[in-house]
């Protein structure tokens, strides 16, 4: 170490350590906490009163999943002819929600399985909150499957059930892939968000004042007690788990990709496809990671200290070059139909601008090309309240983005006979904010019954919290790699 | 010299351990290491977050639960080969676009087994924690103990368990004294509720 020093003040005294504040990371939680202070402040958004704005919230999110589950209701009882799908459109917002529920998702799974398994110890804080995004989002997602077939009563076609009729389901088609590979996500992230939360909720029990808090968390934590046996288990279970779900991160968006690229569709059929959804996937679940965590880091002080500035600008980066690879593939996207040579993909994508549903490729790309690129300028990434702006607009730029996949490609195929237009009709719109609305009443449940952030992480991962001579250095993670 | 020692429990019920708290993990270590090396060998540490080289000291093995996911992962794998297989080839052959149904078609049934071993895999793995971890379990002897139950996430906690064939309650105490460990308190059976 002393070899490498080279300023003057370390030439004179050569006791004294070279200047590491340049290389050093910014410390885990803010204003030197202690790992009491950790506890009280997560359990204190689960223990104290409900804020006025969580049942303002939770009333207007609550009213629009019910208006939703209204729609979903009527469309079972009357047909899908309340959709605005048809010929040549039979995908329309359906899988465009589908696809865009269940691709946000991938950035809470990275967060949580790719960061952890990289050692990013800056994700600690936020990885629970993106892990619930990552539930709640598979489960907006699951909405829709079920009920575009038409008749839901006929879903469980879909399951390789021994029947009467002696009829299986067709095991090589990419959409019963889908059905696979959703119910695989939905269960793995269920578990490893639950099963990481289980040594928080035995801590929710062991403070519970009153008895009915202390039954169920007492029923949720499973008895946990934290001994070395069990964390020796837990840690064991949290990396499998981690490994698992990092594989999902690229399978699922690549087998929902595969329902597009493996048809004829032009516009549809390409190679790019997989890695064309799973950028757009973590891009669009960064921008939803921010527009969920600004807010609540204002509502709650408290959580100042853990979910620190340095984390969300993190978080931007994240998002500006998964947002680079997305500006990437619409580019050569557009090459690609150019140099096929193919008048069929070269009509497709001239459409897609052109044609009369034009103007939602022309929004998708006018925000999906500058939105994220502004990030580049530290200053933007570092005012919170502009991040949440521009968050936000990149979910609804990757919300045009699917539907210009899913559905502006079926407008325009091979057979100028059966080209046409799509118009969403009132149940279209109105199931879509329906599932805004549940997905934002499950995170403000999420929010107010369970820890929100992973404290036995946090406190593991605190300055001096482990024995001398192991990792916790109390300079914090800058000397070792 | 006899030191004082607190009891919680029912005084009339067996007793289970007797419980210290330390400050810190290195207290925690280094008494672990003092008990080892006196013989005992029924103790539990309690700790708010996994503490480096805890288990170590201990003498842990590694957690069987790598092999159990393995073990499942490949179950899995055939559960899903045969789910798909047997259906697809055997008893309701499906030809679409003349696609073939021999080994050539195998890579389109790819997709099902990797979702289906992550999914059974994932369920091994909780499954796996739980049960290996002595749970889910609805109560414990250590809930006895007032200080644990309400501030096991504040303190290093360690238990001397009263079933260790060198067990002694005086003499563990004097131990636990000496190691530096404060609030240590007999644990005893609750008396079974009288509602």
């Amino acid at each position: 170490m002393s070899a490498t020093i080279t300023n003057a003040e370390a030439v004179k005294d050569p006791q004294s350590a070279p200047d590491l504040s340049m290389i050093a990371r910014p410390p885990q939680v803010l204003n030197n906490r202690g790992p009491l202070w950790v506890t009280d402040a997560v359990c204190s958004i689960v223990e104290g009163k409900t804020p006025i704005w969580w049942y303002a919230a939770i009333s207007i999110a609550g009213t629009f999943a019910a208006i939703g589950g209204a729609c979903i209701l009527y469309m079972i009882c009357t047909g899908v002819g309340v959709w605005g799908s048809n010929s040549p459109a039979f995908w329309a917002w359906d899988i465009t929600n589908f696809i865009f529920w269940v691709s946000m998702a991938h950035a809470g799974s990275f967060i949580s399985a790719v960061l952890f398994l990289t050692r990013q110890k800056w994700s600690l804080s936020i990885s629970r909150a993106a892990e619930a995004m990552t539930v709640f989002a598979i489960v907006c997602a699951g909405v829709y499957p079920a009920i575009h077939i038409g008749r839901v009563w006929f879903v469980w076609f879909l399951f390789p059930v021994p029947n009467s009729y002696g009829m299986w389901p067709n095991f090589s088609s990419p959409l019963l892939w889908d059905v696979f590979a959703v119910t695989s996500y939905l269960t793995v992230s269920s578990l490893f968000w639950f099963a990481g939360m289980v040594p928080d909720l035995a801590v929710l029990r062991d403070r519970a004042t009153t008895k009915v808090r202390k039954f169920c968390y007492g029923i949720v934590s499973l008895g946990w007690l934290g001994n070395a046996r069990q964390w020796r288990h837990y840690e064991m279970m949290y990396v499998l788990l981690a490994g698992l779900t990092s594989v999902l991160v690229v399978t699922v968006t690549t087998i929902v990709a595969s329902d597009c690229a493996t048809s004829v569709v032009p516009g549809w059929h390409a190679t790019i496809f997989p890695f064309y959804f799973m950028v757009g996937a973590v891009y669009s679940g960064s921008a939803t990671v921010l527009t969920l965590l600004i807010p609540l880091r204002s509502l709650y002080p408290q959580l100042k200290d853990l979910i620190t500035p340095s984390q969300l600008e993190k978080v931007a980066k994240l998002l500006l070059m998964m947002g680079s690879c997305v500006a990437y593939v619409y580019v050569f996207e557009l090459f690609n139909a150019w140099y096929s040579g193919n008048p069929f993909e070269r009509g497709a994508f001239w459409e897609r601008f052109n044609g009369t549903a034009g103007w939602y490729a022309i929004t998708c790309l006018s925000i999906n090309l500058t939105v994220p690129q502004l990030f580049w300028f530290k200053r933007i990434r570092t005012c919170l309240p502009l991040v949440f702006v521009l968050a936000i607009l990149c979910n609804i730029g990757m919300w045009f983005e699917r539907f210009m996949i899913v559905t502006t490609s079926l407008l325009h195929d091979f057979l100028p006979s059966s080209w046409g237009n799509f118009h969403p009709t009132i149940v279209d719109i109105l199931t879509a904010t329906g599932t805004v609305g549940i997905f934002f009443t499950l995170f403000l449940l999420f929010i107010r019954f369970v820890p929100i952030m992973s404290m036995n992480e946090l406190k593991a991962a605190l300055p001096g919290s482990q024995p001398h001579g192991d990792s916790g250095h109390p300079t914090g993670e800058g000397h070792s790699r | 010299m006899s030191h004082h020692l607190s009891i919680c429990g029912s005084k009339h019920e067996p007793l289970f351990a007797i419980g210290a708290r330390f400050d810190n993990p290195d207290e925690l270590i280094g008494a672990v290491k003092h008990l080892r090396s006196e013989g005992y060998s029924r103790y539990e540490c309690f700790t708010p977050y996994p503490v480096h080289g805890l288990a170590e000291a201990m003498r842990l093995q590694k957690s069987a639960l790598s092999f159990l996911v393995l073990g499942g992962g490949l179950t899995a794998i055939l559960i899903a080969l045969s789910m798909e297989l047997v259906p697809s080839t055997l008893i309701y052959p499906l030809i679409v676009d003349g696609k073939p149904l021999n080994l050539l078609a195998l890579p389109e049934y790819v997709p099902i087994v990797v979702a289906l071993t992550l999914m059974i895999s994932a369920i091994v793995a909780v499954t796996g924690m739980i049960l290996l971890g002595g749970m889910p379990r609805l109560n414990n002897p250590m809930f006895a103990w007032d200080l644990f139950a309400k501030d096991a996430s504040r303190g290093f906690f360690l238990a001397l368990k009263a079933d260790d064939k060198k067990f002694n309650s005086s003499a563990v105490t004097e131990l636990l004294h000496e190691v530096g460990a404060g609030d240590i308190t007999a644990i005893h059976l609750e008396a079974p509720d009288q509602e």
